[in-house]
């Protein structure tokens, strides 16, 4: 039972789940005229379910449960009540983005349970500290994300599920035989196993080195990082717009929470720590040139953003290259790219549900009919201008202060060039996000219609926007947060 | 039976998974590349197992376990993808991987 | 080292030759034996009968696909059905209920199918 208390937060998530399928299921029978209006419904149960998700992962810190599960397949630590509190607020967060779209679509039931599963998976990617349950989480998220991608059943959305699909399958396969080279040497799968392996031997470096090399290859697919990018901007352009969302928030957190529980946990000490540190450091280098890059010549916001995304998670793989070369006690690089993804999750949920608002008034995804966006409706131009201002880094947006975090954590580390491409690289971005923003206050619209969100995207949106700019002017809290989480590893 | 060693597997193992991965790569037909996943992931079974079989270790049965849950997600995700296949038969009438290029690859 | 090999592997040598030597000898006992008579007729499909109309790829309807789908939750479930069988003894009252749990998803998954039209055949 103390198993199960541990894991509440998941299993709200997949009760949740399986409640909205049953209900989905068993309403025609009922009536056929609560099924036509089953949305509200369905939604509220699905939001009730993240409630529960975060009201037990609150109850977990208020009652200072912490410990292992299931053998140890689990462990329940600061780290992972981050997380878990993360993947909830955005599945929350999405559902929410979500009833505009699902009103004029047929698969409501199977969407919502499949993000609330996509949640529970990506909660447990953070939770694992054994590979077995690990590459279940991944693949349980995954599978759901897959079926999500390609929900709306058209032309460009099963063509994006293809691409998706295929592509993860190939990175799973490759970190599957990064996982078995590291089960083949330590003789374990628990992480604690494989740390307790790679610290005391000094045998074998080459072939943790081939299997640290084939996990960075397989995750960073996750993480969409350079060269394992190809997927995104497709599936960001394919997808339905909080499915984007979606991936580009907590699917990329979650690859960034495994990265981090294998690499800081099983490899963390000893040699490989460098190999690896130098390994991120490029990643990102390339990651953030790239994405900035090639995001400045894109005509759709949603590619321009996937291109971006790709840039970000350059960004925050700088706190984890910073990593292995601090002092130990600084514990900035862990803390930093944690406290990046949480102040990333807030502005691009905020950029995004956004762009759902405005992209379904004027029925278009390319940036230049945005033009005169302001005119027509002012609090969402602000609210898509105080995001965008957040992922270039101004202040005083959350996006500022988790810049200048990962910097300094670089800094600290010796490893002065990755911040000050990680500064040239922002100077980038500033033209393509300022370049949406100057397109939506200084032209003049086609028509002067004006328009407001949906409430429900309004309160989401809201909630993002004040989130960013809270963490922006007093990021204190988040920051401790961040800290206690990057303790486990120490 | 010590004159079979581990080193046999793995070598296995290793051709296997890279030919499923030059399979999945540069297959054109999308039931080709699945077939081309579903090679790595038996060669990384096979790793699995035989590392398991080879490896002193306090929990030499993990292996299998692992291999076992290897199994069911890829019968699930190729589940997924055969319907996919299905999906994008009718709307394309191809499932050349090549043909699929709404969206610039 | 390499004739150890061989020595481990030698029933597998003999039974592939045995193999070869049962196959080969049937083809060329049937070459030896069997009556032959070359005309343009061997060559149609059914030599003895109408003329075959249509093609002769016979397409499986893709509706066999759905079942076929259905099948692999059993498929998948007998892969954790035998271990749990084989160590049920140790583990308990415990692992059956567990089980039951497990198979209950399972059907769930079926009956969800089922009430979804995918066993209709339209």
């Amino acid at each position: 039972m103390d198993d199960l208390n541990l894991l509440g937060p998941q299993l709200a998530l997949l009760i949740g789940a399986g409640l909205i399928i049953i209900v989905d299921l068993l309403l025609p029978i009922v009536s056929r005229q609560a099924y036509q209006g089953r949305l509200p419904l369905l939604s509220g149960l699905a939001l009730l379910a993240a409630a529960g998700s975060l009201g037990w992962s609150l109850a977990l810190v208020l009652t200072d449960e912490r410990g292992e599960a299931f053998d140890g397949m689990i462990s329940v630590d600061d780290f992972t009540l981050f997380f878990n509190f993360l993947f909830a607020a955005v599945a929350g967060a999405i559902v929410l983005g979500s009833v505009d779209y699902l009103a004029r679509h047929r698969f409501q039931g199977e969407y919502l349970a499949l993000i609330l599963i996509a949640a529970a998976g990506m909660s447990l990617m953070a939770a694992g500290t054994d590979l077995i349950m690990i590459f279940i989480a991944l693949e349980l998220q995954a599978i759901a994300l897959f079926a999500l991608v390609g929900i709306s059943k058209n032309e460009s959305g099963s063509e994006a599920t293809l691409k998706f699909l295929l592509l993860s399958a190939i990175s799973t396969a490759i970190t599957l035989y990064g996982m078995a080279y590291l089960f083949g040497l330590s003789g374990e799968t628990s992480l604690d196993g494989i740390a307790s392996y790679v610290a005391n031997t000094d045998e074998n470096r080459s072939a943790l080195v081939l299997a640290a090399v084939f996990l960075t290859a397989g995750l960073g697919f996750k993480m969409a990082v350079v060269p394992f990018q190809m997927w995104v901007p497709d599936v960001y352009e394919g997808a339905p717009t909080p499915i984007t969302a979606f991936l580009s928030v907590a699917s990329k957190a979650a690859g960034f929470a495994v990265v981090m529980r294998i690499f800081l946990a099983a490899l963390g000490e000893g040699l490989i720590t460098t190999d690896w540190a130098y390994l991120f450091a490029a990643i990102a280098a390339v990651s953030m040139t790239l994405g900035n890059v090639l995001a400045l010549v894109q005509g759709n916001i949603k590619r321009m953003l996937g291109y971006s995304s790709i840039a970000q998670a350059g960004t925050i793989l700088i706190g984890l290259a910073a990593v292995a070369a601090e002092d130990p006690q600084l514990l900035l690089g862990t803390s930093s790219v944690v406290f990046f993804l949480g102040a990333y999750a807030f502005t691009n949920i905020g950029a995004f549900i956004a762009i759902i608002a405005i992209s379904h008034k004027i029925g278009s995804d390319q940036i230049a009919d945005y033009a005169g966006v302001a005119k027509r409706s002012p609090l969402l131009a602000f609210a898509l201008a105080a995001c965008l201002f957040s992922l270039t880094g101004f202040p005083p947006t959350a996006g500022f202060i988790a810049k200048i975090y990962v910097f300094n954590a670089a800094v600290q580390a010796d490893l002065v060039w990755l911040a000050i491409i990680g500064v040239l690289n922002s100077v980038i971005s500033a033209y393509y996000y300022l370049r949406v923003v100057l397109n939506m206050f200084a032209r003049d619209p086609e028509t002067d219609e004006a328009f407001t969100p949906s409430p429900y995207l309004g309160a989401a949106l809201a909630a993002a926007v004040v989130g960013l700019f809270a963490i922006g002017i007093y990021p204190t809290p988040l920051i401790e947060a961040s800290e206690s989480a990057a303790r486990v590893f120490s | 039976m010590d004159s079979v060693d581990l080193e046999h597997f793995l070598v296995i193992g290793a051709i296997l998974f890279g030919i499923g991965l030059y399979m999945s790569l540069a297959k054109r037909n999308f039931v080709g590349v699945l077939i081309g996943i579903e090679l790595m992931f038996n060669g990384v079974n096979l790793t699995f197992i035989s590392f398991s079989r080879f490896v002193e270790s306090a929990e030499p049965l993990n292996g299998h376990i692992f291999v076992i849950f290897v199994i069911t997600v890829a019968a699930a995700e190729a589940a997924v993808a055969l319907a996919l296949a299905v999906l994008l038969y009718r709307l394309r009438d191809t499932i050349n991987v090549d043909q699929i290029d709404l969206l610039k690859w | 080292m390499t004739s150890e090999v061989f020595n481990v592997y030698i029933a597998v040598l003999i039974a592939t030759i045995f193999g070869f030597v049962l196959v080969g000898s049937a083809l060329i006992g049937n070459l030896i034996l069997s009556p032959r008579q070359k005309s343009p007729h061997k060559g149609v499909t059914y030599e003895c009968g109408m003329l075959p109309i249509g093609r002769s790829r016979a397409q499986v309807h893709f509706r066999y696909y759905l079942f076929a789908i259905l099948f692999l939750i059993f498929d998948i479930e007998a892969v954790f059905l035998f271990p749990w069988a084989v160590s049920f003894v140790e583990l308990g009252e415990q692992a059956f209920y567990e089980m039951l749990v497990f198979i209950g998803i399972l059907a769930f998954g079926l009956l969800y199918a089922w009430k979804k039209g995918v066993l209709n055949w339209r």
